[in-house]
């Protein structure tokens, strides 16, 4: 989001509009192409297909309505906006390998709208990193979510499109608590500009 | 599949059609309803109930409250709504001759969020160096809780002159005002808001609010005869 050196003079409140930008962008782009697989995953996909529960982040405790979500304090918004972010990274890289040798009818596209979500994530990350820092110490705390995949997510061209287009469904469900999470922080950064909310 | 038909005086009696889940909505994020549209009766006293499961959970659940949202519809309050969790929900249609389900569906809240219209719409006319310009301001749908980011929303406004039938949209962004300007001299506008959540759907259109632009234009050309 911004050089180390040239952050210290950014304020809060505009660095949390700019990863509000940045996740809401890796949301939008991650329902593109959830929506753009799954017109080609078969019916027998569907039934084979994991059900979110199974998400590799379902173990993280995330509110799941406002009133929740508006209790937690910002070093916990952080907190958990990271950790989900950072449980990420090894999946994205899985995707982005499997992506170059899925079947599909758009599959370049594919290919590049991936390597965009790891750039924008990749960004994201950095700039929460940052921010976390100013937040305070309680928000650098990132819970650890293993994710037990391969290089490969698949060995037939079906069980390949099950699986991409659930571990894409999963970040998708993980991306729009990302942005929530974020966009809550905004506000409450904004309070001098309440425009802005 | 087994279908009973009754024969009594002319009357063939049945199970009932096969209803349909047609639309489920949530105006902020925090609570929303489901509608159906339910099948033949079958000739008989025909009753509807809803039923839901949420994801990693094998509890069944009934509708919390058919009432709210009027007929063939369930409504789910802040206290049964919950987000980033899949509701499946099946419509069951009864008579005395048997049961028909509903297809499943599958919904996340998150993901069915369509605001109400923006309120208070107000349209003045301005004047920037003797022309005459309009400014829009409203205000978010009451319901949509924008002030502490649970939901943005983005705008579009769409102005037209009463007598023609294109509108000109323009995009507000998360502004709650915008001012439109080369406005045709007298002409009487039309103005509509809509709304739009980060990830939703559109609102509806507010009602047309009116306004009549005064007639600059002679008073420009009086200026240039003098």
């Amino acid at each position: 989001l911004c050089m180390v050196a040239a952050c210290s003079a950014v304020p809060i409140n505009d660095l949390l509009d700019r990863a509000s930008q940045r996740s809401d962008m890796l949301h939008s782009l991650s329902t593109t192409l959830t929506k753009d697989l799954s017109n080609h995953v078969p019916p027998v996909g569907w039934t084979m297909m994991p059900r979110p529960p199974l998400c590799h982040t379902s173990s993280l405790q995330t509110p799941n309505d406002k009133e929740q979500a508006l209790q937690l304090s910002e070093s916990d918004l952080m907190s958990l906006a990271r950790s989900l972010l950072q449980a990420w990274q090894d999946p994205l890289v899985d995707l982005s390998n499997s992506a170059n040798s899925l079947l599909h009818p758009s599959q370049s596209s594919i290919s590049n709208k991936i390597r965009e979500l790891q750039e924008h994530s990749k960004s994201l990350g950095d700039g929460l990193d940052i921010l976390s820092g100013k937040v305070g110490p309680a928000a650098q705390a990132i819970s650890s979510l293993p994710y037990r995949g391969s290089n490969d997510i698949g060995e037939d061209n079906i069980s390949k499109l099950t699986n991409f287009h659930f571990l894409l469904s999963c970040f998708r469900r993980d991306s729009h608590k990302i942005d929530s999470f974020l966009k809550v922080l905004r506000c409450r950064a904004a309070k001098v500009q309440p425009e802005m909310c | 599949l087994l279908l009973v038909v009754t024969h009594a005086k002319g009357t063939r009696y049945s199970p009932p059609g096969k209803p349909a889940l047609t639309r489920c909505r949530s105006p902020e994020k925090e609570t929303f309803t489901c509608w159906w549209e339910p099948g033949s009766d079958g000739g008989l006293p025909t009753t509807y109930a809803l039923y839901y499961r949420k994801e990693s959970s094998d509890t069944v659940f009934e509708c919390p409250d058919y009432r709210t949202a009027g007929e063939n519809s369930c409504f789910f309050n802040k206290n049964d709504t919950s987000i980033w969790v899949n509701y499946n929900i099946t419509v069951v249609a009864t008579n005395a001759l048997g049961r028909t389900f509903s297809d499943p569906v599958d919904i996340d809240v998150v993901y069915i969020v369509k605001p109400n219209p923006p309120e208070q719409v107000a349209v003045t006319v301005m004047e920037d160096k003797g022309w005459p310009f309009i400014r829009v301001s409203w205000e978010p749908p009451h319901k949509a809780d924008t002030r502490s980011g649970w939901i943005t929303l983005i705008y579009e406004i769409r102005v037209k002159l009463e007598e023609e039938n294109d509108w000109e949209m323009h995009l507000a962004g998360q502004q709650k005002m915008f001012n439109i300007f080369s406005l045709r001299s007298g002409g009487k506008y039309l103005v509509q808001v809509r709304c739009k959540p980060d990830h939703g759907y559109w609102s509806e259109w507010s009602p047309s609010s009116y306004v009549k632009v005064p007639d600059y234009f002679h008073r420009e050309k009086s200026v240039w005869i003098l």
